[in-house]
């Protein structure tokens, strides 16, 4: 049901994720975040069983923390992801293991930023983009149609304001609104979420116009 | 284990920085009887006293060098019961390297696992350390070249040219310094190997009363009687 | 459908005269939808040694980490380099540990001894049944094509830029029938003394 995506930029990672947290067929919070910070530039975007992406995803972060906390420094952004893969691995293999997708965003000072695709089999990918969940279908072809590798930050969230449109407008579940994060150089940076009232708005604004011209 | 919980190593440090627990087991395996190993240009030997106590006994039944795999083999100075529980698990090391590698493990190799079995029963609880010092011969496909190494009950090892052990050990090896040479035979060594066990043997020395071992290239084997036998004939 | 056949992929080695071809495509997918076309299920363990691994990406992941973590093991406690015998007798038993809950992951091993430079190509089951053949191996979801592809192409004692020819030929013929195979290819010949790296163009769709 759920979506995430996730756009590597030349200086930047930039992540969305739904905000719906869903019991069965009823919709319980429009307004759930999925992006998790998990180090000072790196960020997580889960989806999955609402219980397994909460206590994964704390799993993970209290263990980079604890890795600072012992180290003096922070685990890289690819550190982090082979530490979360390989943690899903084998909780994969194990009686209990956790039902969750994840985009893991982060920007490494030496290596720039990187995105890293997950999923609960523990699959796992660095990749320049990438969707996940029933929008990740309509937002594939989109992605692949916008993005080019010198993206702006500015174009990026243009693309993942035509991902969450197409999305909003083909899959018949209802996900109002997206949180967008943005992590670059400077850390971890919230962006104005996407919301269905505001592009409802933008495409209104946009035909209101035309029809000015048209007279 | 809840049956281990009180049962530590006796093999605890004295003060003055010796485990008394392992010179006790090499007092144990220089009171044993003489063995030696000479290493040639083309192979290795090695080589025992194996007197009965009793002319009662059978002879030729019970015996001290053994078989490890194809191309390695062993002998010891100490105590027989230990020696063999030593045997059964260098055998059983050789056949799962093999197994795993399907690849003969090479002589250093079983040599270090065997040392480090050794070792573990000079720290583990409810357990001694051996009683014995062993020879290990073999040959070295890698390498092709031959290896004789010895180790201790204490779990350290050393490759030799030549070396006595048990009694006698001293006067061996001092009888190996003046004998060795580089481009020592094998027929040679087995020649020297034996000469070195008569120069303490007690009693006048037969094939029935000692035990050859020798490996080349071919593999390891036993030396029968009648060799042995043609082999004194020229001593 | 079948777990193998999750994530899609394919390898093939071929045996030459004096050496060995080793080639893999480059899709990662999940079912039917293709993630990512820079997947390469080919990697080098040694100097002369590659391992190609198809099946469950996860299980490729683990499976390569594992085995690099044992064979640095064995080299540092033998100080000497590991043969493509002894890598894949190694490979075997590992996969054998899991026999009753074992990696989905199909392999396949080429290389040339270190010493003798005789050649070798391998590849297992699941569960690390062993197969030493002297003409091809294939593994992945279009293994049938593959047969079918090398079986016409192949021929005893090719030499290296002929078998480099036949080793692509097979492998773009037989993952442009499968359809979660495929998007471009990485080819490698091992020769005694020298290592070639070909990226194949192939159809994108």
């Amino acid at each position: 049901m759920e979506t995430v995506i996730g756009i590597r930029g030349p200086d930047f990672v930039m992540l969305a994720a739904d905000c719906v947290q869903a019991s069965s067929i009823v919709v319980m919070k429009s307004d759930h975040n999925k992006i998790h910070k998990i180090a000072d530039k790196i960020a997580m975007a889960t989806i999955g069983d609402a219980g397994d992406s909460n206590q994964f995803t704390e799993f993970i972060s209290k263990n980079l923390a604890l890795y600072k906390m012992r180290n003096g420094y922070e685990l890289s952004p690819k550190a982090a992801a082979h530490f979360t893969r390989r943690n899903l691995a084998d909780y994969l293999r194990s009686r209990t293991p956790y039902q969750v997708n994840m985009f893991l965003g982060g920007f490494d000072d030496k290596e720039g930023p990187e995105l890293h695709f997950i999923d609960y089999l523990a699959n796992a990918k660095s990749l320049p983009f990438g969707a996940q969940g029933y929008g990740g279908y309509f937002s594939a072809s989109i992605l692949d149609r916008y993005y080019h590798d010198k993206l702006t930050e500015a174009e990026s969230y243009e693309i993942l304001k035509k991902c969450v449109a197409e999305i909003q407008k083909r899959l018949i579940v209802n996900l109002k609104n997206f949180n967008v994060v943005v992590i670059d150089k400077n850390g971890i940076k919230n962006l104005e979420p996407i919301t269905s009232v505001k592009l409802d708005a933008a495409i209104a604004a946009a035909q209101g116009a035309q029809g000015v011209r048209a007279h | 284990m809840a049956t281990e919980r009180y049962s530590f190593s006796l093999t605890t440090f004295s003060p003055s920085g010796k485990l008394v627990q392992i010179e006790y087991a090499l007092a144990a395996v220089a009171a044993g009887a003489s063995s030696v190993g000479i290493l040639a240009s083309n192979g290795v030997v090695i080589a025992t006293e194996n007197k009965p106590k009793s002319t009662l006994y059978e002879e030729g039944t019970i015996h001290r060098v053994e078989m490890v795999a194809e191309h390695i083999g062993m002998v010891y100075s100490g105590m027989g019961p230990d020696y063999r529980l030593l045997v059964r698990n260098a055998r059983k090391l050789a056949q799962n390297y093999f197994l795993t590698y399907k690849e003969p493990i090479p002589v250093v190799q079983l040599v270090q696992r065997v040392a480090n079995l050794m070792q573990e029963y000079t720290q583990s609880g409810g357990v001694r350390p051996f009683g014995v010092s062993l020879l290990i011969c073999g040959w070295d496909h890698q390498e092709e070249r031959p290896y004789l190494f010895q180790c201790d009950p204490s779990g350290s090892y050393f490759a030799w040219k030549a070396t006595a052990m048990g009694k006698n050990a001293v006067n061996g090896k001092t009888f190996l310094e003046k004998r060795y040479s580089d481009d020592l035979e094998l027929d040679d060594a087995i020649y020297n190997a034996i000469k070195t066990l008569k120069e303490s043997f007690e009693g006048k020395m037969t094939a029935n009363h000692i035990e050859v071992g020798i490996c080349d290239k071919t593999g390891f084997k036993r030396l029968d009687t009648a060799t042995i036998n043609d082999h004194l004939a020229n001593i | 459908m079948s777990i193998l056949a999750y994530n899609g992929g394919c390898v093939v080695a071929m045996r030459g005269k004096d050496c060995v071809a080793i080639a893999t495509d480059h899709r990662f997918g999940v079912q039917a939808q293709t993630i990512d076309t820079d997947f390469e299920k080919v990697h080098q363990v040694a100097p002369k040694m590659f391992l190609g691994l198809v099946g469950l990406q996860t299980d490729i992941l683990t499976v390569r980490e594992r085995l690099a973590f044992r064979k640095k093991l064995y080299e540092i406690r033998e100080n000497r380099e590991m043969t493509p015998k002894v890598f894949s007798s190694m490979l075997s038993n590992f996969l054998y540990e899991r026999r009753f809950g074992p990696y989905f992951i199909e392999p396949v091993i080429a290389g040339l001894d270190p010493k003798t430079s005789e050649p070798f190509i391998c590849n297992m089951d699941l569960i690390g049944c062993p197969n030493v053949p002297d003409d091809f191996v294939v593994a992945g979801t279009c293994g049938e094509q593959l047969y079918g592809m090398c079986e016409t192409l192949w021929k005893p004692d090719l030499e290296p830029d002929q078998l480099f020819e036949v080793i692509s030929q097979s492998m773009i013929n037989a993952f442009d029938r499968d359809a979660i195979s495929g998007w471009g290819a990485s080819v490698y010949i091992i020769e005694k003394d020298k290592i070639t790296v070909k990226k194949l163009k192939t159809r994108m769709d």
